[in-house]
């Protein structure tokens, strides 16, 4: 793989979201990535793993989760090419969830020690990253209130529409559809209901001529309808530097 | 073990369940029935879209279990 393939995603993200020179970009495609590929649905970093590496997404869907002790899976956040989701494990050293893949993954590891030297040679790209953290950090405010305040279509709806918006800034968006690549369970455990209730806001959502699911991939029917549904403010996850 | 399918039941307004799913055990199918009941329920009773739930379960076609939920308000001024 090319090393100009490798951070593309991430490159195309920093580009929109933060005021980025050429000399990080340049300092970007020069890190040493180690690129492995994952098969679906396996762990990367387990809760209660130290971490020595952050992984960067290049291809395929993540997710990051935690499991109570009666076995219930809650998705916390879904990842998507360019982000790196176990960045804070830079500072905080035992993962306290779990990062897994969604789909086969091509996934590049950046150690952390080359990390902390790139963040001391380049203030600005420190900066950066910090950002990112905190972006992740109102998204998951944002998930909170989803799962906890909204009823079950609309928390549906808000999370098709978040990650419409993400894979609108690494131009991953054809037309009216886009992927999504989540099983009725998974749908359940990211929204805190059940396969079956899941199952029945999926099917709402498709009667009511919002969206349609096939296969991984959801089809917006209807625009209007579906930010109307999600209450959609899309402030929290400051895509432009201004922001 | 055999497919449990979970149709749903909303003010009498059927929403069926052609897929269905795998369970190790009945106390799962219990429990995955009694949950999907009580979320739909607290949505539609809170939106005010249904005030009966009827979660009818069945292994392949024959009944196995049905969790009934209703609504009850009294105003009492």
């Amino acid at each position: 793989m090319s090393s100009d393939v490798i951070p593309a995603a991430l490159v195309k993200r920093l580009r929109t979201t933060s005021a980025v020179t050429d000399e990080d970009i340049k300092a970007i495609h020069d890190l040493p990535i180690s690129v492995r590929e994952y098969p679906a649905e396996r762990a990367i970093v387990r809760d209660g793993q130290k971490a020595t590496e952050c992984c960067l997404i290049i291809k395929g869907f993540c997710v990051r989760s935690k499991t109570t002790a009666e076995g219930r899976r809650q998705i916390l956040s879904i990842h998507i090419p360019g982000e790196i989701p176990d960045l804070m494990s830079l500072h905080l050293h035992v993962m306290d969830h779990e990062l897994s893949t969604l789909t086969p993954a091509t996934l590049g590891f950046i150690n952390h020690d080359t990390l902390r030297l790139l963040h001391r040679r380049q203030p600005n790209l420190a900066d950066m990253f910090w950002r990112d953290t905190l972006i992740d950090a109102a998204m998951f405010r944002e998930w909170i209130v989803n799962v906890g305040q909204r009823p079950a279509p609309a928390r549906l709806a808000h999370v098709i529409v978040e990650l419409r918006e993400r894979l609108k800034v690494i131009g991953r968006i054809e037309g009216n559809s886009f992927e999504i690549p989540l099983t009725q369970e998974q749908i359940g455990e990211a929204l805190g209901i059940t396969a079956v209730h899941a199952n029945r806001v999926i099917k709402q959502l498709r009667q009511d001529g919002i969206v349609a699911f096939h296969r991984g991939r959801v089809e917006v029917l209807d625009d209007d309808k579906l930010l109307e549904l999600a209450g959609f403010d899309g402030r929290y996850l400051h895509l432009s530097p201004a922001l | 073990m055999p497919r449990f399918h979970f149709h749903i039941e909303e003010n009498g307004r059927l929403i069926p369940d052609e897929e269905g799913q795998d369970f190790l055990d009945g106390d799962q199918v219990r429990k995955e029935a009694i949950a999907t009941g009580a979320s739909i329920a607290r949505d539609a009773f809170m939106t005010g879209s249904a005030c009966r739930v009827v979660v009818d379960v069945r292994e392949e076609n024959a009944p196995f279990m049905k969790v009934s939920i209703t609504l009850d308000v009294e105003e009492k001024a």
